[in-house]
């Protein structure tokens, strides 16, 4: 059985480590196409939206840092794919910018996605307190078959 | 996230709607919900909803915003209202700056150096407990320094200040800003309560809430919350004297747990990465505060008439529209502020920067009550 395209999401850490080698395994033996992704969380600004009074280079200042922790992330998590889907054809890797909560909801309910896999702790390492629940909210809204990951 | 606004004017149109659901959310509370409250009979006493509770515009604006956020847009502010409540701030900070015509120097003088002796004190001595605690609870070093900037001087913007001079991971940072925020807004609700219990005048409440909360917004709040009257010696006007005292010290303190951070690093690791003061001071100091001050000046100087302060002439015309301007500025503002308030993110803080924050934050809040309480007849108003 071809389950289409199998998407997985991927953070550079050892928590997601799991995930993709079940989704390799998986696209491998389904001969599917495989497809990482990473999602630079653009919500910083909203989430310190209650500091009125710092200064805005202070402010600016602090969300360049965190996006460039972000981008450095998203590279250690591309580096993890690439690893692990060596020699595989029909793969590639993507980086979404967003609230990563909505954007995995919207991958785990395309007609796109033939399976979305993550891992439960996936994108806490440089994440906000709420995506603490994002597997949670992913099994409530997922439409297409979904596997996650302790 | 690289480039937050593209700046004032060209952002003003897209910030219509949302500034106009603000707008109409005060104008309703304070024409008609407020009015009601104080008319209905409950208990057979006249107004017990806010005799008891303790709600007014302020606080009643603040719990709009959040359920605007929370519940009616489940939990994501829409992008048509995202711009005008963004703006949230740069209204607060004008009626900050517009509190300036509420003092005159020599008053400030007064109030400043009450205000240095109880902020500078807690400063140092929540700063020395959080560093002690990080270690004791083998907290990141880094998420150390962040927790002990934000519990000392004032929440998110000194967690913001404070967490590139650190190498703070993004994660440590968001813990430590929901931690504060519940907590905060906890206190924002609670001290009305506790003033009015223990009968504290405007003075003394509002020395304890700008010593004792952790976060600005709240502090603002809690002061407007207690008495909404915005005029020389009622609890805003002291406690965001406190307030501005605090937000000086950002740069000092920023510098000084960067000092601490690195002593405790490899020498060769901070090359570059530690700043001096002088470079902190330019980056972080926030510009409102010398608004702030030249509104005091423009004030000492008569600008505005006579300010209406304790034994002198009685307020100008002009002085008093600018206080019924800034209620309704900061009325707007909290609105604003209310709405970033985000109910899935406070929900999910915990671990040991929320063990770490509630002692300090509990602390820190009570003892600055009984201090206060204790130098009560040493604090003198203006």
């Amino acid at each position: 059985m071809n389950y289409g395209n199998i998407v997985v999401a991927v953070d550079g850490s050892d928590a997601s480590q799991d995930a993709l080698n079940h989704a390799v395994e998986l696209a491998r033996q389904r001969n599917s196409p495989l497809t990482g992704i990473f999602i630079i969380d653009t919500q910083w600004a909203d989430f310190i939206g209650n500091d009125w009074q710092s200064a805005k280079g202070a402010r600016q200042g602090f969300l360049d840092y965190i996006r460039k922790e972000q981008e450095e992330q998203a590279e250690a998590a591309r580096t993890q794919f690439e690893l692990a889907t060596q020699k595989m054809e029909q793969v590639s890797f993507s980086v979404h910018a967003g609230d990563p909560t909505a954007i995995l909801v919207e991958q785990a309910s395309s007609e796109k996605t033939g399976m979305l896999i993550a891992g439960r702790r996936v994108f806490q390492v440089s994440g906000r307190p709420s995506l603490k629940a994002l597997a949670t909210t992913l099994t409530k809204k997922a439409s297409r078959p979904l596997l996650l990951f302790p | 996230m690289s480039s937050e606004s593209p700046g004032f004017f060209r952002q003003l149109p897209s910030a219509i709607p949302g500034l106009a659901l603000i707008i109409i959310t005060m104008v309703v509370i304070r024409f008609w919900i407020e009015p009601w409250m104080g008319d209905t009979v409950i208990l057979g006493q006249k107004g017990w909803l806010i005799k008891v509770t303790h709600l007014n515009y302020i606080l009643l604006g603040i719990i709009c915003g959040m359920l605007y956020r929370n519940v009616i847009f489940g939990g994501t502010m829409p992008e048509i209202f995202s711009n005008g409540f963004k703006l949230s701030r740069l209204m607060i900070k004008t009626g900050i700056i517009m509190l300036g015509s509420l003092y005159t120097f020599s008053a400030i003088v007064q109030l400043g150096s009450m205000a240095i002796f109880l902020i500078g004190g807690f400063v140092i001595l929540t700063i020395i407990m959080v560093l002690w605690l990080g270690k004791v609870f083998g907290l990141d070093r880094s998420m150390t320094g962040v927790m002990a900037n934000a519990l000392s001087i004032c929440g998110v913007s000194a967690a913001v200040a404070t967490a590139p001079a650190v190498e703070a991971k993004a994660s440590h940072v968001a813990y430590a800003i929901a931690t504060i925020l519940g907590f905060g807004i906890l206190t924002m609700f609670i001290s009305p309560f506790i003033g009015h219990a223990l009968n504290l005048t405007d003075l003394q409440y509002g020395a304890w809430i700008g010593t004792g909360i952790l976060n600005s917004g709240q502090v603002l709040a809690a002061a407007l919350a207690f008495n909404p009257n915005v005029a020389p010696g009622t609890a805003v006007s002291v406690a965001e004297i406190w307030n501005i005292m605090r937000v000086i010290s950002i740069p000092f303190a920023v510098f000084a747990i960067t000092v601490w951070y690195w002593a405790g690093k490899d020498s060769a690791d901070n090359t570059g990465k530690k700043k001096s003061l002088g470079t902190l001071l330019v980056e972080k100091f926030p510009v409102f505060v010398i608004g702030f001050m030249a509104m005091v000046f423009l004030t000492s100087m008569g600008a505005f008439g006579d300010v209406g302060l304790k034994g002198g002439p009685p307020a100008s015309d002009t002085i008093k529209m600018l206080r019924l301007v800034m209620q309704w500025v900061f009325g707007f503002g909290l609105v604003g502020l209310g709405g970033f308030i985000d109910f899935k993110e406070l929900r999910q803080a915990g671990g040991t920067p929320l063990k770490l924050g509630l002692i300090v934050g509990t602390t820190k809040y009570v003892l600055a009550l009984i201090v206060v309480l204790l130098i009560k007849d040493s604090l003198v108003a203006i």
